[in-house]
């Protein structure tokens, strides 16, 4: 891991030197030897505050919005999850392919439960690859939708209490939505200040209406990164909700998968006088 | 006096005909707050720091205001709840958020009517830290895990239970009342050190307001997400919004947390926003704790509970920025 580092600090530091990029968006320290942050590097000498280690779970990819119209081109560490990010919102027209400099990462996973289930432990996408890639792990459809399945065995009833009791913890905080690469919109909807939108109060209705609301904007984009979870502070099963509509898709429409440089079109953004409708 | 362990359950009994006491408790595996205690199973003391800090008890999350009727005849109803409660357990750094928080609600010029009558039906039983947690820091914010001068009653712990100090006239009353549950005796345990240490002094509170400018602000706000975790279980964080639930000529008028974190806390009628990016929301943050409210009322707003430190997404740090700003602008300890 060190030897990839090391490659990743010199990479850093001639894309800035030689003035290819303006910034380079990886992982530094914190004072805490089980935890690093995103560090946003813009010089040669900084590129040495850089680090690759099991620790590195931050997702990447949603700060290249942070500046929507860049002066120059802007590079991002990417694992798998955060190439698939990156895929994400360049589709989705947030962010263009050319203004970005790709350094992949082969990851074998971090410190994050998501990491079991990844399918896409190499980059999707890069310009350049440190190291080379990983071996890529076997996750059967019965491994990456083992926590839905398991909650489609509950009775409908047992189903409403389960969400209901973990949405009753929702604090309204929207870390899962800021985490979140496929939630790219310039203004969310639960911002907009006119009542009738998404409610303030910490009640039933309006917890739900957050969680129903959030599952289905990102429901079919959803690269399964995982941030959404990981950084809940109230630890809520935001992917299972998630991988619902994603299993649910697949049962569907056969397999699916966001955020591939090959992945078919949206399935709820889409019309097609074909489509199934027996169930109307 | 002290109260040994096995006289617990028996004091909390007593205490229960007083009012609701709320006791620290895992919610599930990775939540905790401050819960109504079940009656008869010892509360879970160990944990160091619940995840939500006691501080809805006062302020609560969402809270009614007044009802109103627009239809037929119009009317207004103050909604008034201040149920009487004991906060049993409160660790120092949060007994010290709610001196905070009264500093701001009951404050000389304007006394908050809501907060206050929950305030006065509320008894806080605060409870020293044998052990401190990864992230807290409030030795370093002026506090010690061993003391909590704001609190109705002190609990410190000794080898067999715990040492009772009655420190108001509250307090004086849970102290009698368990009179026949107290004995001479015990020696409260010593304080331990909390493993994080910032460099926090008067001098950078000072300093820090006059760097508003300064390049540090733009340094540290990158890798913020700009979401609400901080403020919601920050203990001393008290904005709050009012809003309303209409339906149809009546409806109820209440208020709930806000945070500054959000885009739409400082967006004005007409769509200004004088803080348009984390940069100017993360600097308001850090100032109001550390600057701002020592500047008002005469002491920091940061506890050192380390609920921000260990729950942030990003995993962005006060004390590194402390230690940062300290080292920069050369005003260490």
């Amino acid at each position: 891991m060190s030897d990839i580092q090391s490659a990743l600090r010199e990479t850093a530091k001639k894309l800035l030197t030689e003035g290819t990029v303006t910034c380079v968006i990886g992982w530094g320290e914190t004072r805490f030897p089980d935890k690093t942050t995103p560090i946003f590097v813009k010089t040669p000498e900084d590129a040495e505050k850089l680090v690759w280690n099991a620790h590195c779970v931050c997702g990447l990819a949603k700060y290249m919005l942070d500046n929507r119209c860049p002066e120059g081109k802007l590079a991002i560490c990417v694992r798998g999850c955060d190439s698939r990010a990156v895929n994400r919102i360049v589709e989705d027209k947030q962010y263009k392919r050319e203004d970005l400099y790709l350094i992949g990462l082969p990851c074998e996973g971090k410190d994050a439960p998501i990491c079991a289930t990844c399918t896409h432990r190499n980059p999707v996408v890069y310009d350049v690859l440190l190291g080379g890639p990983v071996p890529e792990i076997e996750v059967s459809q019965e491994d990456r939708f083992q926590a839905v399945t398991a909650l489609e065995g509950l009775t409908p009833a047992e189903q409403y209490d389960y969400w209901q009791k973990q949405f009753s913890k929702c604090i309204h905080c929207y870390a899962c939505r800021n985490a979140c690469p496929a939630c790219n919109c310039t203004e969310c909807y639960a911002d907009q200040y006119r009542v009738g939108w998404q409610g303030k109060q910490i009640d039933k209705a309006e917890n739900q209406v957050y969680g129903l609301t959030r599952a289905f904007h990102v429901g079919d984009r959803c690269i399964e990164c995982g941030e959404c979870e990981r950084v809940c502070p109230m630890g809520l099963p935001i992917m299972s909700q998630t991988r619902k509509i994603l299993k649910d898709i697949n049962d569907l429409w056969g397999n699916y998968e966001c955020g591939l440089t090959d992945s078919r079109p949206h399935i709820l953004g889409e019309f097609d006088l074909s489509d199934r409708d027996d169930f109307m | 006096m002290q109260l040994k362990r096995e006289n617990l359950i028996p004091a909390l009994r007593l205490l229960a005909a007083q009012g609701e006491i709320l006791v620290p408790t895992a919610v599930d595996e990775k939540v905790s707050k401050f819960a109504p205690w079940d009656g008869s199973s010892a509360p879970d003391l160990a944990l160091v720091n619940t995840t939500l800090p006691p501080k809805d008890t006062l302020f609560p999350h969402q809270e009614g205001m007044y009802r109103y009727k627009t239809a037929g005849e119009p009317s207004l109803e103050e909604i008034v709840e201040a149920p009487a409660r004991i906060l049993f357990g409160v660790r120092p750094c949060d007994a010290r958020s709610i001196d905070c928080m009264d500093k701001v609600f009951l404050g000389d010029k304007y006394e908050d009517a809501f907060y206050a009558r929950r305030r006065a039906n509320v008894t806080v039983i605060a409870h020293t830290c044998a052990q401190t947690g990864p992230t807290c820091f409030c030795d370093s914010m002026g506090l010690s895990p061993a003391e909590a001068p704001s609190a109705d009653l002190l609990l410190s712990d000794t080898e067999t239970g715990w040492l009772v100090t009655a420190q108001t006239e509250k307090g004086e009353a849970v102290a009698a009342l368990w009179k026949d549950l107290t004995a001479e005796g015990g020696e409260a345990a010593p304080a331990p050190a909390c493993t994080l240490k910032t460099n926090m002094s008067d001098a950078l509170a000072g300093t820090l307001v006059s760097r508003f400018e300064d390049p540090i602000w733009d340094e540290v706000c990158h890798a913020c997400l700009g979401c609400g975790t901080c403020t919601y279980l920050c203990p001393t964080c008290y904005c709050f919004d009012i809003n309303h639930e209409d339906h149809g000529g009546e409806g109820t008028q209440f208020r709930c947390w806000d945070s500054c974190m959000f885009s739409d806390y400082t967006r004005m009628a007409g769509g200004h926003n004088p803080r348009p990016s984390k940069k100017e929301r993360l600097r308001n943050r850090y100032l109001h704790k550390l600057a701002y409210f020592k500047e008002r009322y005469g002491q920091i707003l940061c506890v050192g509970c380390g609920r921000c430190v260990g729950h942030c997404p990003s995993h962005l740090d006060i004390t590194a920025f402390i230690d940062k700003a300290a080292e920069r602008f050369g005003e260490g300890k």
